[in-house]
């Protein structure tokens, strides 16, 4: 009995974690932010005593930021300011229990704004903080931003290959698999691959269901392994490459992807737009974009940053980037977004 | 045709016939066992405590010549099992469950089970929780985490000392894989591999004496 007693201290104590804040060059702190039935993961890494933090949004939805993670990125980012990792709620590491129907666009934007109050408790309320959203999570900081007040708690945007329009995104990445294939055809190019993406977009003009614009968003993806130009990055190498040291949930980062997916979440998503609301943006944005990015194509990118209203703002493009561009090119990102942080912060 | 009607016949009948084996219900094999393993997934380290009860025990003996040349027991559990694993930065879970466990043991020492059940799992969440409220207010929360049904299922490997030495341990390794739900309303499963050891505290008379 003694000896189950003693046990049961021990798992106890394991599970009462106890504050950590570090303020140090070589940070790496985690902690979690309860929302609505969903305790979300937040990573900090990185330098912290320079009061600087860039704080990820992921895309998805449904995808981890434990991917956004990477050496390259705590090298050329990390040592300069702290980076903030945050897993949206049903995403890598968040947890909860019957939280499905807490999904949704609203709610993430309310839990994006605890995280800030949380971290500026944590490392500071004079904190220099940069929102960087990608792809799906540059909806999310499209939201964010357009909501009276909210932009006074940053000090600045960057906005890699996100979407703020989902209904102008399927116009465009449906224009542009359209002419960068029918170039690679005249190229006489990986045919038999274009062939089919070509027909399906002539066939699809517009208006389209949630089904149609899943497919745009597949054919998006795969015709980035058709263009010579990208440097293509295996993403089940790049995955396992982290997964032991940065102590992934690999079976709940599938999951939840998975769910969310499937999610009814995304009939909602398919009919937002942020374009019309972007003036009221007036924080230094930095806008970064692949040029081979199919499924957020750079005309959707052109659209945001015409929007905005801010006085400081820079449109810059990787040229040998889809859309992944945090990965397939690293040094541009890095240097892009450390200038800008360096300039504004 | 008549030949191969009783050949198919036989054969039949042989499935329900022991005419070679020696059945017997051994009360002495009616104590429980304890088992303390170490589990873990990947490099995530945990512990395992628990307790079997017997339900079923038969042992079969083959003979040939009067001489035996196979005995096989296989033992019907039902187990009770206290577990724990830590994964740093993702959770802690504390998780109860109670199996239904088939084993076999061989004649050599050799097992090999299979064991399902239903369990309870109180994780906590693996840094600490604030809560921000309406007003801002930002307060830790304490022992965050979640409670959840789970159901594991698991098969494994085994080594019986008791059958070639006076010893009343047997070592296992298992992979169990745990399934919780409703987790961000999906299921989470996770594999989990258990190495350890067994104790049984009455030896079974079924057992072969030096």
């Amino acid at each position: 009995m003694r000896k189950v007693l003693f046990l049961c201290i021990i798992i106890l104590s394991q599970g009462c974690q106890k504050e950590k804040i570090s303020i140090s060059e070589n940070a790496s702190d985690i902690f979690y932010v309860e929302n609505a039935d969903a305790s979300m993961r937040v990573l900090v890494k990185g330098n912290t005593m320079s009061n600087t933090f860039i704080l990820v949004i992921h895309g998805g939805p449904g995808v981890s930021s434990y991917f956004y993670d990477t050496k390259y990125i705590s090298q050329n980012l990390g040592d300069k300011f702290a980076m903030v990792y945050w897993d949206q709620r049903n995403a890598g590491a968040s947890q909860g229990t019957n939280n499905g129907d807490d999904l949704h666009l609203d709610q993430m934007v309310e839990d994006l704004k605890k995280v800030i109050e949380v971290l500026k408790y944590r490392y500071g309320q004079d904190m220099s903080l940069f929102l960087l959203g990608h792809s799906f999570g540059g909806l999310i900081a499209a939201d964010f931003i357009t909501r009276p007040g909210y932009q006074s708690m940053i000090t600045g945007l960057i906005n890699v290959d996100g979407s703020h329009n989902y209904p102008l995104n399927d116009t465009l990445t449906r224009q542009a698999l359209l002419t960068e294939g029918n170039y690679q055809v005249s190229q006489k190019r990986n045919i038999n691959n274009w062939m089919p993406i070509i027909s399906y977009c002539k066939s699809h003009k517009g208006n389209f269901s949630l089904e149609e614009s899943m497919q745009l968003e597949n054919y998006a993806t795969e015709a980035e392994n058709y263009v010579d130009s990208i440097n293509h990055i295996n993403m089940v190498t790049q995955v396992l490459k982290y997964t032991i040291t940065d102590k992934y949930p690999l079976t709940a980062i599938l999951s939840n992807l998975l769910f969310s997916e499937d999610s009814n979440f995304n009939k909602e998503l398919a009919v937002k737009q942020f374009s019309s609301s972007l003036g009221i943006v007036t924080v230094p944005v930095l806008v970064l974009w692949g040029k081979y990015d199919f499924t957020c194509p750079l005309a959707l990118g052109e659209d945001f940053y015409t929007h905005i209203n801010s006085s400081e703002k820079k449109i810059a493009i990787s040229l040998q980037s889809g859309h992944n561009m945090i990965l397939q090119d690293k040094k541009f990102f890095c240097e892009e977004v450390s200038n800008f942080v360096l300039k504004y912060r | 045709m008549l030949k191969t009607a009783f050949y198919i016949l036989s054969l039949f009948c042989s499935s329900f016939c022991y005419a070679q084996s020696d059945s017997i219900i051994d009360s002495s094999a009616n104590h429980m066992n304890l088992k303390l393993t170490y589990v873990s997934s990947l490099i995530y380290p945990g512990i395992s405590i628990g307790v079997e009860y017997p339900i079923n025990h038969v042992t079969l003996s083959v003979l040939k010549n009067q001489i035996l040349i196979k005995r096989i027991s296989r033992d019907r559990f039902i187990s009770g099992n206290l577990n724990w694993y830590h994964h740093a930065g993702f959770h802690d879970n504390l998780y109860l469950t109670a199996e239904w466990v088939m084993r076999r043991t061989r004649y050599t020492g050799l097992i090999s089970e299979f064991s399902m059940g239903p369990g309870l799992s109180r994780t906590f969440v693996g840094g600490t929780t604030y809560k921000v409220d309406d007003q801002g207010n930002i307060s830790i929360v304490k022992l965050a985490g979640y409670y959840y049904a789970l159901i594991t299922a698991g098969g494994g490997l085994g080594y019986d000392f008791s059958m070639k030495k006076q010893l009343p341990l047997s070592a296992l390794a298992k992979l169990n894989i745990i399934s919780m739900f409703p987790y961000n309303s999906t299921v989470y499963f996770r594999p989990v591999l258990e190495l350890g050891i067994r104790y049984a505290p009455v030896r079974s008379k079924n057992m072969p004496d030096k």
